[in-house]
């Protein structure tokens, strides 16, 4: 029997290995996988919940608006990682410290 | 002519003194340039052209002229420049001249060369200067400062070539003797001042001055008055126990010896004293008696060892001053300065042959590339045959200095020896001893210049191992003036008669009355026992020196007695050079460890306390400061490591905010 409980589980360990790439990863485009990886684990949360509304499918829906919303910020994030590719000659975050003090 | 004379001998008389002066001026300003002395030549020159025809003729056996100027007034006392000429004055400024011209013209050859001589003629105008302003000084005070001037000239002199070591100490040691006598002079000025209220010559010895008036002379106050000027006049020329710096004072070169220290400066004390003779009393005159005759005779006795030819004359110069202070003492002021003008000529000649015969030794020594001494007599010897006009000349000099008939030097010392025979019988007892004592000197004066002469130019030449074709009389221009004041050293300059000093015109124009009668036996037998006296020395002297019969041990206590000066060198060195300069170091020390010591330790004292305060002030009050800076600043420090810019590292910590969070909420 497959439970509520299964699905968090795994949900937490795709959101953990995203923030892990999000922390670690020495790249920007695989720091916008690890979002990615993150944005679609709370997807799976919202579907996981989702059984508990039989009525609206309220959580099928949110997760149908969230996979837009996150296909849009891709495309946006993207766009960023072009933007400052082309400025810094780089995309690796550690190299881009101009935030500093 | 009658016009030329009716000029003023006033004004004359300035431009006498003025005109060595004003070579002075020119020549320390062109400096270097002005080797040739020939300013110096002019302006002594036209100073004795002056002197002699406007000054000296037209006061001499005329009335004294004299002027006066208002100097500067203090309270209600007025000081006076001022110039007097009588008989003495005129006479001392035209001897000055007529035995500086002559030298002038000598050093010209003399200090060819030299590379100081600009220096030489600057100074030798400065002393003409002096000397001659001395000589027609009208009133102490001005007297004085020439006095000091002359002084001043003799120490530039004597240390003029100031790189040997023994020049530099006798013109140190000329210069504090001098001070002595300078002081008793000084002294002697305030006594007068503060008795009289004038220091003017006229008015106090003048003929109608305060002492022809009849005071009372034996008082307390013109004794030490009277002593304190003859202070001055035993420095200045050179009396026992303060003649030391005289034959010291021969590292100078030999035509300033001859001039300074033989003829002119050292005869400065007689003249001063004959200038204000009047002031004497018996006690005075008394003690410059004895003093004088102290002094001929162990300068006699020391100028018999000495081995310096220069300091055998310059011990011979201490002797014949004693002479003129014996005369002065018995009252005889007027053979004083006749033996004064005498010994000038002579003895400045004596001088002027030694420095030619130190010139040739030297110039030997430089062709023989040979240490010796040059003016040590017993490297000489025969030099006769190779100086004949100097050993003539010289001889002269000598029978002059001796006082054998028919030169100068006969008629003034019998003129002081028999003066002073008349009067010892006229005080009689004790006194007779200073004449008997005059006649010794005497014949050990012709003994001491005979060896001299017998040393230096008889016999054989002693450095055999040298070329002596090098040896040759002096130049022209150094003989014309040597021969010039040969001429001087004999009678008929000085008086026709050249057996009795009566005639002579020096004595006539002073004309002194003395207080004692003549006595006309002994016109006769003085001169007669002198010149025995004499002859038997240089026949002794002859057989000694010449034929060597009577060999000598140098070592023998008499002769290292007067070599060594009879050791009074050593004993000022030991009672007052040595305790003077024990007194220095003492208070060197004491200046140097308590004076010293006390600021040293308050500045200590001081440095400590404010460098205690300093550090307080850097470890506790700063510190207080420095440390809240430094926490601040440690703390900012940490916190900035945080905004390093990069994404991942903000996000990091806003999750780790998030996480701490989370568990704080669970654990609560």
């Amino acid at each position: 029997m497959i439970t509520l409980t299964h699905f968090l589980v795994v949900s937490a360990c795709i959101f953990c290995i995203g923030l892990y790439a999000v922390l670690a990863k020495r790249n920007a485009i695989m720091i916008l996988v690890g979002i990615e990886l993150m944005i679609n684990s709370a997807v799976l949360n919202l579907v996981a919940f989702g059984r508990y509304d039989k009525v609206n499918y309220g959580g099928q829906v949110f997760a149908l608006f969230a996979i837009v919303l996150a296909a849009a910020s891709v495309a946006v994030g993207l766009a960023i990682i072009l933007n400052v590719y082309r400025k810094y000659k780089t995309i690796n975050p550690d190299n881009i410290t101009d935030l500093r003090d | 002519m009658r016009d030329l004379l009716t000029i003023s001998p006033i004004s004359m008389s300035i431009l006498v003194v003025l005109l060595p002066l004003a070579a002075f001026v020119i020549q320390a300003i062109l400096g270097k340039k002005s080797t040739s002395g020939i300013v110096s030549l002019i302006a002594i020159t036209a100073s004795t052209l002056i002197s002699g025809g406007f000054v000296f003729m037209a006061v001499w056996d005329n009335p004294p002229v004299s002027a006066t100027y208002d100097w500067f007034t203090i309270g209600d006392k007025t000081f006076t420049l001022g110039f007097l000429l009588n008989n003495l004055s005129v006479l001392m400024q035209f001897i000055v001249c007529i035995i500086a011209l002559p030298v002038h013209i000598y050093s010209r050859s003399y200090m060819k060369g030299d590379p100081g001589i600009h220096r030489y003629w600057m100074y030798l105008s400065l002393f003409c200067f002096a000397m001659l302003g001395l000589t027609i000084s009208k009133n102490l005070f001005m007297l004085y400062i020439f006095w000091e001037l002359v002084g001043f000239a003799s120490y530039l002199l004597i240390g003029f070539w100031f790189t040997r070591e023994a020049a530099v100490q006798a013109n140190k040691k000329a210069f504090l003797v001098n001070r002595i006598g300078d002081l008793g002079f000084l002294i002697g000025i305030a006594i007068i001042f503060s008795t009289f209220g004038t220091l003017d010559l006229v008015d106090l010895f003048g003929k109608e001055g305060i002492f022809s008036q009849g005071i009372d002379k034996n008082t307390g106050w013109m004794t030490g008055a009277g002593i304190a000027f003859f202070l001055g006049a035993m420095a200045k020329s050179a009396q026992f126990p303060l003649h030391v710096w005289l034959p010291d004072a021969m590292e100078g070169p030999t035509s300033v010896s001859s001039l300074i220290h033989a003829a002119t400066m050292v005869a400065a004390g007689v003249f001063l004293l004959s200038s204000i003779f009047p002031l004497f009393n018996e006690t005075v005159l008394l003690i410059i008696a004895i003093t004088g005759t102290i002094t001929a005779l162990s300068s006699a006795f020391f100028a018999l060892g000495q081995y310096d030819i220069k300091k055998i004359l310059a011990f011979s110069t201490i002797s014949q001053l004693g002479y003129m202070m014996v005369a002065v003492g018995i009252g005889a002021w007027d053979a004083a300065m006749f033996h004064l003008v005498t010994h000038a000529f002579f003895k400045c000649l004596l001088f002027l042959c030694a420095g030619a015969v130190i010139h040739e030794m030297a110039h030997l020594k430089a062709h023989g590339n040979q240490e010796f001494d040059p003016q040590d007599v017993r490297n000489m010897g025969g030099l006769r045959r190779y100086m004949p006009k100097t050993f003539a000349l010289m001889a002269i000099a000598s029978l002059a200095l001796a006082g054998f008939p028919l030169t100068s030097g006969y008629l003034s010392k019998d003129a002081i020896v028999i003066t002073a025979w008349e009067w010892a019988m006229h005080h009689e007892g004790l006194y007779l001893i200073i004449p008997i004592l005059l006649i010794v000197v005497s014949i050990l004066t012709a003994f001491y210049i005979g060896r001299l002469i017998f040393k230096a130019f008889f016999g054989e030449f002693r450095l055999n191992d040298l070329d002596v074709t090098h040896l040759h009389d002096a130049p022209r221009t150094m003989l014309i003036p040597m021969l010039f004041l040969g001429i001087g050293a004999v009678f008929f300059v000085f008086s026709w008669n050249p057996l009795s000093y009566a005639d002579a015109g020096i004595l006539q124009g002073l004309s002194v009355e003395y207080p004692f009668a003549e006595a006309h036996a002994l016109h006769v037998i003085v001169p007669i026992i002198l010149t025995c006296g004499s002859l038997i020395a240089w026949w002794i002297g002859w057989r000694w020196y010449v034929k060597g019969s009577y060999p000598l041990n140098p070592q023998n206590r008499w002769i290292q007695a007067s070599l060594n000066q009879g050791y009074l060198d050593e004993v000022y060195h030991k009672t007052f050079v040595k305790p003077t300069l024990k007194l220095a170091q003492a208070s060197y020390w004491f200046d140097q460890y308590i004076v010293d010591g006390l600021v040293n330790f308050s500045a200590k004292a001081v440095r400590s306390l404010s460098s205690l305060s300093s550090w307080v002030d850097r470890y506790i009050v700063d510190g207080l400061v420095n440390s809240v800076a430094g926490t601040t600043y440690y703390t900012g420090h940490l916190l900035r490591w945080i905004q390093n810019g990069r994404l991942q590292n903000y996000l990091g910590f806003a999750f780790t905010i998030v996480l701490i969070g989370i568990i704080y909420l669970i654990i609560r």
